[in-house]
């Protein structure tokens, strides 16, 4: 290998400046340690890059370093050396004795604290990452789908600033309803989904307004040419007979 | 509080690596300025700036144990870690993309229209607008915004082996400037 060849090349700043690849980087060390003047003119360019640092420095708000030092102080940041020094004397010895107790005593109290922390954060984590699983679910069901298509029901008088979407399936024919927006009904309450065929009302069941779920799969509505969202009495009603709030035609 | 106190490189390791906080202390009074001025070449904003510079303190302060006097010198370790800190900062808040996309909609003779997110009169980037306009761009893209040599390639539709000889030359001639 030309050592002198290699070292002209710009590999020397490119490694110092944080730009050379992974392979680039362990054949510039491994190199550094077989020739000297490599290594020379590695540091040579570091001390340039210092002093042209150094020369355009700006210093940084005064109360920063306090901020900082406080920082590592915190529990995160220290690690805790131990030393060990000789007790010499005995009142010491009781002192020490006592300080221990009073420690693992506050120890003991932050492990265990902790570690109902940590069990709750687990929960929540737990809960959050089965949350996801159900919306990627849905997202798939809905992106990952060619034959899918949508129609959005616009709000109606009695609550205009509602808002739902129909998601239909053309091939396997499933219904899937988003609620974007429903009021939330009166516990004896419960929305009803119909569809409609030729002008008549044909009824997709009752659903609750659930928020961890963004769709709700319903009856097969094959050929409707519109669907509405009425608030009727809980268990649902063979006709719809309470208001309509979101309709949308396809 | 300025102690009149110097160590040695080899010194400063050693007692940081035994978490010394005087040392701690020392290295801040001695290297934050330099280090700012990388951070603020690269963040625009100044309370960003400043958070990458105390992220950059206390990663340091972790991470000393990692840092591998054979592969460097100690400057050289802290100048990366403040880098790539500013770079992803920069990086999450989006910047990314609309950098990329405003790339993407140009031809290679953009010299002027890349200029990085921030101040162009400190320093290395002060430098660098002695650069001729491509080799100017490809560093801007390479060291201030953390683009890889591959990304510029696509972005710029310029082969990579040419991105390649091409930031390194550009890196040649910012040596002579700053030497």
């Amino acid at each position: 290998m030309d050592i002198k060849e290699y070292i002209s090349s710009g590999i020397v700043e490119s490694y110092v400046l944080g730009l050379a690849s992974p392979e680039e980087r362990s054949e510039f060390e491994q190199l550094c340690t077989q020739y000297p003047e490599l290594l020379k003119a590695r540091i040579a360019f570091e001390l340039a890059i210092e002093k042209q640092a150094m020369d355009n420095a700006i210093a940084p708000p005064a109360g920063l370093k306090n901020k900082i030092l406080t920082e590592l102080d915190s529990p995160a940041a220290k690690v805790i050396t131990m030393q060990s020094a000789p007790v010499k004397n005995l009142n010491w010895l009781k002192y020490a004795a006592a300080a221990c107790v009073a420690l693992l005593a506050g120890s003991i109290y932050l492990n265990v604290s902790l570690s109902n922390k940590n069990k709750s954060l687990q929960n929540n984590y737990n809960n959050t990452v089965a949350e996801l699983g159900e919306v990627k679910k849905d997202i798939q069901t809905l992106i990952g789908n060619p034959n899918i298509k949508m129609a959005s029901m616009k709000g109606m008088a009695v609550s205009p600033q509602s808002y739902a979407t129909v998601y239909w399936d053309t091939t396997s024919h499933d219904v899937y309803l988003l609620t974007n927006n429903l009021p939330i009904p009166a516990s004896n309450k419960q929305y009803q989904l119909w569809a409609i065929f030729d002008g008549k009302p044909v009824d997709l069941g009752v659903f609750d307004i659930k928020k961890e779920r963004l769709l709700i799969q319903t009856k097969n509505a094959q050929g409707a040419e519109a669907f509405a969202i009425t608030l009727e009495e809980k268990g649902g009603s063979p006709t719809p007979k309470g208001d309509m709030y979101v309709m949308g035609k396809l | 509080m300025n102690s009149k106190i110097t160590y040695s490189e080899q010194e400063l390791v050693a007692l940081l690596q035994q978490r010394n906080e005087k040392a701690f202390g020392y290295l801040y009074d001695n290297y934050s300025g330099a280090l700012y001025g990388i951070i603020n070449s690269i963040v625009t904003d100044k309370e960003i700036a400043n958070d990458v510079l105390q992220n950059v303190f206390v990663n340091i302060w972790r991470k000393i144990e990692s840092y591998d006097a054979v592969k460097g010198r100690l400057f050289t370790w802290m100048l990366n870690i403040a880098r790539n800190a500013s770079i992803d900062e920069v990086r999450s808040k989006g910047f990314k993309d609309s950098q990329k996309n405003q790339s993407l909609n140009e031809n290679v003779d953009i010299a002027g229209a890349v200029t990085g997110p921030a101040i162009d009169d400190v320093g290395l980037k002060k430098v660098l607008t002695k650069l001729k306009g491509e080799l100017r761009v490809l560093v801007d893209m390479s060291y201030f915004q953390g683009f890889t040599h591959e990304e510029i390639s696509k972005v710029l539709d310029i082969p990579l082996g040419t991105v390649k000889t091409r930031i390194r030359s550009a890196l040649i001639q910012l040596r002579t400037m700053i030497q």
